[in-house]
């Protein structure tokens, strides 16, 4: 069990899940664009900027 | 195929939390009253995600902030919780604002979810969420870290000090109750300062 100021059982770090952008390009299953607002959406984008502390 | 391939390459990474994003094109009428009135009607939940891989797929498929168009608010909130004062596990807490120029703004709040997102928050469980507002040309947008129980200062600061670090940020930022806020609007007072 986790408490307020200890560790939790998944950290994981800004590199680490930076490593996972590129590989997931395709909406979700269950991601219902109609209800999207159309604003919201921009098909695939450029997903950040290079990450500038590396 | 390609796109199959990178589908079944791994197994999900699980989060710590269930997290939603939600979505708020708000009014542009200026009128206050009326902005009172009308506040969070429009807000929408868009996508509630649990893994590493859900995240990127919806983060890459939708707009970010400097895109926006404004004046909207777009929340990414631990699920159950409502971005609103009036949620059960937000009415006593408060927040730290960061205002920023529009091109810094897409980086900062990408490090902000992946902080959320990775606990990478001494004090995560305190978190309810984040919101960014993108606001007109003359007004900066500002990300907004959600906490649970303002009053426990040990647990504010050390999150608003660990945000700071994981946006390289040396910019003084406050931290408002949101009981402060409810009360005097804009003239609640920061009750931490870091």
């Amino acid at each position: 069990e986790q408490n307020d100021n200890t560790n939790t059982a998944k950290k994981y770090s800004r590199d680490f899940l930076l490593k996972y952008a590129e590989q997931c390009v395709d909406l979700p299953e269950g991601f219902v664009t109609s209800d999207i607002p159309e604003v919201l959406i921009s098909g695939r984008v450029s997903h950040h900027d290079k990450c500038d502390s590396l | 195929d390609e796109s199959g391939s990178k589908k079944l390459a791994y197994e999900p990474h699980p989060l710590e939390h269930r997290w939603t994003f939600w979505f708020d094109r708000l009014d542009n009428q200026s009128d206050k009253s009326n902005k009172q009135a009308t506040w969070g009607s429009s807000m929408r939940s868009i996508y509630t995600f649990s893994t590493v891989e859900e995240f990127w797929s919806v983060y890459n498929n939708i707009h970010h902030p400097s895109k926006l168009p404004p004046p909207a608010d777009f929340h990414c909130f631990k699920y159950n919780i409502e971005p609103k004062w009036e949620d059960p596990v937000c009415a006593n807490g408060g927040k730290w604002t960061l205002t920023f120029q529009r091109e810094k703004c897409d980086n900062s709040w990408l490090y902000t979810l992946l902080a959320m997102i990775g606990e990478q928050f001494d004090y995560g469980d305190e978190i309810c969420g984040a919101v960014v507002s993108v606001r007109s040309k003359n007004r900066p947008d500002k990300i907004a870290l959600w906490t649970k129980n303002a009053s426990n200062e040990a647990a504010q600061l050390s999150i608003g000090r660990q945000w700071k670090e994981f946006l390289s940020c040396n910019e003084t930022m406050g931290f408002i109750f949101h009981e402060d806020a409810k009360r005097l609007d804009r003239g609640a007072k920061n009750r931490y300062t870091i």
